[in-house]
């Protein structure tokens, strides 16, 4: 297997038959992760184009001691707040809010906590998640696709984001109990 | 060990603690049924979030992308052979007709010839003057618009804000009052 470093110098070199590889390697994360930025499927299909052209034209300013997925994610995802950002949503609020990630003292579990796992099937369960996942803030689902649908490391998604580890664990931590609770109040 | 966090919990689930938390923890899992059963349910909550379907991309989505950022070109040649092609095919079809109708090849061209001549000495009048007065209008309209801007300009700095707006209020009425007159007018005419 080729590594993507090696891929990017080839392709900077003139080889196309390298980027095509990249995107190869790439199309289906990437799109998975704009997929769930988006929700609609032809809009998540044209904004994964755009995301590999937009790399593609900036390839010389990439520099090899980042991981290049990182990298590559970290376009989408300026590309996905420019696109909300003009679009107006506010609803997204990608620019998570300061006071969200302080450190809040550690929440116990309830006595009688109600189980959600026992509450629907797995395939409902499945889409309850899904539909759940559309309403948590932005800030907070990017970071929940990264690590548990593109299974990306804490330590890669801090290096996307450019924020700590410890951030971004808080972060995770808390779409994670946002969506049980959105399933919590699902009938 | 007091209870569990929900934060450890994921933390714990997730493999992020360090040995020694981590037997701490799993030693209070064996004693205490209420953490138990919460790590439990967040077990397999996450396997549900982790087991979601994957979005698929078309089979040709590469090649897609390949041929937005390398657009083809086409070489003058292939321009060329695509002309040669196109004159071929309507000799070609000259020739079919001239043997279907029964017309000699030499009359049929020169048919041809006569009707295309008298079609681009119609036309080429009519293009002229389309694009006399097209340009005729691009110029006036922008003086006009040139004028206007010094007008208002000029206006601005001269006159209050109230009456500018009195001044608009005016013009807007004027403006509407003699759309209404000449549409009013045309109204007339077409009964006459």
């Amino acid at each position: 297997m080729i590594e993507d470093k090696n891929l990017v110098e080839k392709a900077l070199q003139g080889e196309k038959k390298a980027f095509e590889m990249i995107i190869q390697k790439y199309q289906q994360p990437l799109l998975n992760y704009i997929g769930r930025m988006v929700g609609e499927r032809e809009l998540a299909l044209d904004f994964t184009q755009e995301v590999f052209i937009k790399t593609y034209s900036s390839l010389h300013s990439y520099k090899p001691q980042f991981k290049f997925s990182t990298w590559l994610f970290r376009i989408a995802s300026n590309f996905i707040i420019d696109y909300w950002r003009k679009k107006k949503i506010d609803a997204f609020s990608i620019d998570h809010q300061k006071n969200m990630d302080k450190d809040l003292p550690p929440i116990q579990v309830p006595a009688n906590e109600e189980s959600i796992v026992n509450k629907f099937e797995t395939v409902q369960l499945r889409e309850k998640i899904e539909r759940a996942l559309e309403r948590i803030p932005g800030s907070l689902r990017e970071v929940f696709v990264w690590r548990h649908i593109n299974e990306l490391s804490y330590e890669e998604i801090a290096e996307i984001k450019g924020l700590p580890t410890g951030t971004v664990k808080n972060r995770v931590f808390q779409a994670k109990e946002l969506i049980r609770i959105l399933l919590e109040e699902t009938p | 060990m007091r209870c569990l966090s929900i934060e450890q919990i994921y933390l714990y689930l997730e493999k992020e603690l360090s040995p020694a938390e981590d037997r701490k923890i799993h030693k209070h899992l064996a004693a205490c049924p209420k953490c138990k059963k919460a790590v439990e349910e967040r077990r397999l909550l996450l396997q549900a979030a982790e087991s979601l379907p994957l979005w698929k991309t078309p089979p040709d989505f590469a090649q897609q992308v390949m041929a937005r950022i390398f657009p083809e070109r086409v070489s003058p040649l292939a321009w060329l052979g695509a002309a040669a092609s196109g004159f071929a095919s309507m000799i070609l079809a000259i020739v079919i007709f001239a043997l279907v109708t029964g017309q000699s090849l030499s009359s049929l061209l020169f048919n041809i010839y006569h009707t295309g001549l008298e079609f681009l000495k119609n036309l080429s009048p009519l293009l002229v003057k389309i694009l006399k007065v097209a340009s005729l209008l691009v110029k006036i309209l922008q003086q006009l618009g040139e004028l206007l801007i010094k007008g208002l300009t000029l206006l601005t700095t001269i006159i209050s804000p109230q009456v500018q707006i009195i001044l608009i209020l005016v013009a807007i009425v004027f403006i509407a009052s003699s759309i209404y007159g000449i549409r009013r007018k045309l109204f007339i005419g077409e009964k006459a």
